[in-house]
């Protein structure tokens, strides 16, 4: 009798293990000048320049996986503040999706607009989490800090706070990316992109809802890639 | 026999308890006759007594403030249908001046968009627009929740309120918006009357008010709540001291230039100064900016077109009808007032 009990909770535990693994993770990976970012310190971006980022955050929301047009899996409660201070939130595990056949990865990088005016949230929508507007109801979709000698600002700081959610103003991005049927889908965020794109001289800092968000909203959303 | 019994007596224990949460539910708060629904949805902040106090205790507590001298009620103080009167520009930490007079907390449950220009979303995030402004609290929420959580004092409120002592912004926020949407003012004489309430009727003079209110204001101060909880411009000219273009600065759009949240004007009496930057002392200034001190502009509210021209006698009417929206059970009621966190 309590041999069987005890095959009964190795069973149950090896499973529960199997389980666990076979669920999905999706892994963020920023990387600047080709290499893993690390915050707070100075590194040539690949435009040439001494790059340093002190801050990057930004929502994933509504994760979904498809098979070529069709909805295979998708997140309960798909809200996730991505913070690379904090290493832990680079991964996210999908509850939930063992054995999925998936060939694409669909996410909102941001906030979408009903959840943007319903009110105080919990957990990674607190608004203690320094991604909540306070003279302006709203959430910051993107938050990207740092400093750049390129930058002709005060100690050559560049401060984008990308977020707005009203109509014209919606700078939430659907991100679809192609993806091998893994249980890691690894994503890559580019930031030499970035900096290849933009120009600092010119652009350096958003700080409120409006078409610059919007715009550039656009082309952060194509720093995200597949990591093969 | 036992089992007919039991057939009756189920249903009738079921009803008895749903009709006892009701009970406790239209307690704390409740849609008063005639009224439409309030615009908060109570569903994702059920109410209850606990977070209700915890919101109250919170309201009246400076140490939202950088330096703990500034609370909710500084601006917003109970005898005067919680604004801040005396002052054209209300004034925060360190005796800082901001840009706009207080609005008035009433009835915020009927209200979608807060503050006079709209900026605020949800009652939910309202308190962090104070929080943080550098003339009013001058404070981050994040440092709030450290405050709160380290002073001990709220633990027990907070349990009792959500089941564990942990401080979090939603919690916060929730409690402040409980206390903020209980605060309903619904009883002044015009109240009553419109109740047919025994022993309650308007004077000649506030009947005539009445006549002229209804066809001369009523488009924005719709009855029952006195707003229609719209942006519009209402012919003040610029303060070039300030040059707040109000709605504009929110929507980008031009359009929404000059355009203002339109107030309720329950407890009018005791609300002043007026206007969103406060520069009308007395109800006759305002009704005479009406009468004939509109500024014309590509925005503003067509119906004051040509201003609304008021003999001297009917704005003395008129007033008159306002002061029946004075409501002395909103004003002293007791479960509104200074309460201190133990």
């Amino acid at each position: 009798m309590k041999k069987s009990f005890l095959v009964i909770i190795l069973l149950f535990s090896i499973t529960q293990c199997f389980s666990q693994t076979d669920n999905i993770t999706i892994t963020f990976n920023p990387t600047l000048n080709n290499k893993q970012l690390v915050l707070d310190t100075a590194i040539y971006s690949i435009d040439e320049n001494l790059t340093t980022i002190t801050n990057f955050k930004f929502y994933v929301s509504n994760i979904e996986l498809y098979w070529d047009e069709k909805l295979q899996y998708q997140e309960s409660n798909s809200y996730h503040l991505v913070d690379i201070n904090s290493p832990s939130s680079l991964n996210i595990i999908l509850n939930d999706s063992k054995n999925i056949k998936f060939n694409i990865i669909r996410f909102n990088l941001g906030i979408d607009s009903i959840t943007n005016v319903s009110g105080a949230m919990g957990g990674d929508l607190d608004p203690t989490n320094g991604m909540y507007w306070t003279w302006q109801s709203g959430y910051i979709n993107f938050k990207l800090e740092g400093t750049n000698t390129a930058c002709p600002t005060r100690k050559n700081k560049f401060t984008f706070h990308l977020g707005g959610y009203s109509s014209t103003d919606n700078s939430l991005q659907k991100i679809w990316l192609k993806t091998p049927n893994t249980n890691e889908i690894k994503i890559k965020i580019n930031l030499d992109e970035f900096f290849n794109t933009i120009d600092l001289k010119q652009i350096n800092s958003i700080m409120i809802p409006g078409k610059e968000a919007v715009k550039m909203s656009k082309i952060v959303s194509t720093l995200f890639s597949i990591n093969e | 026999m036992n089992k007919i019994n039991l057939k009756i007596l189920i249903p009738v224990a079921l009803l008895l308890i749903i009709s006892a949460f009701k009970l406790t539910e239209s307690s704390l708060f409740y849609v008063p006759k005639n009224w439409p629904e309030p615009a908060y949805d109570f569903s994702k902040n059920k109410l209850s007594a606990e977070k209700i106090e915890l919101g109250r205790l919170l309201f009246y507590d400076p140490i939202l403030s950088r330096d703990s001298t500034i609370s909710c009620s500084s601006c917003h103080s109970q005898y005067t249908a919680f604004t801040h009167v005396d002052h054209d520009l209300s004034h925060g930490i360190d005796g800082k001046i901001g840009t706009r007079n207080s609005p008035v907390i009433a009835n915020l449950a009927w209200s979608k968009l807060l503050m006079w220009d709209g900026a605020v979303n949800h009652a939910d995030v309202q308190a962090l627009a104070p929080i943080s402004n550098p003339d009013e609290m001058d404070e981050t929420i994040q440092h709030v929740i450290e405050k709160i959580q380290r002073t001990g004092i709220y633990s027990n409120k907070f349990s009792s309120a959500f089941g564990d002592s942990k401080v979090t912004g939603e919690r916060v926020l929730k409690a402040l918006s409980q206390f903020m949407m209980t605060i309903v003012s619904s009883n002044s004489k015009y109240d009553k009357v419109m109740r047919n309430e025994e022993g309650f009727e308007f004077t000649e003079q506030e009947q005539r008010g009445l006549v002229l209110f209804r066809k001369k204001c009523e488009s924005c101060h719709r009855e029952p709540l006195f707003t229609t909880h719209e942006f519009a411009n209402n012919g003040l000219s610029v303060d070039t001291t300030l040059n707040d273009f109000g709605r504009m600065k929110v929507t980008q759009n031009p359009e929404d230039s000059l355009k203002f949240k339109i107030p309720t004007l329950r407890n009018i009496e005791f609300s002043y100064p007026y206007m969103h930057d406060g520069r009308f002392q007395k109800l006759s200034e305002v009704l005479k900016h009406y009468s004939h001190g509109i500024q014309t502009s590509p925005t503003l509210a067509p119906e004051l077109k040509n201003g609304i021209p008021l003999t001297s006698e009917e704005r003395i009417d008129i007033i008159a009808f306002l002061l029946t929206l004075t409501d002395k059970d909103f004003l002293f009621n007791p479960n509104y007032s200074y309460k201190k966190a133990e």
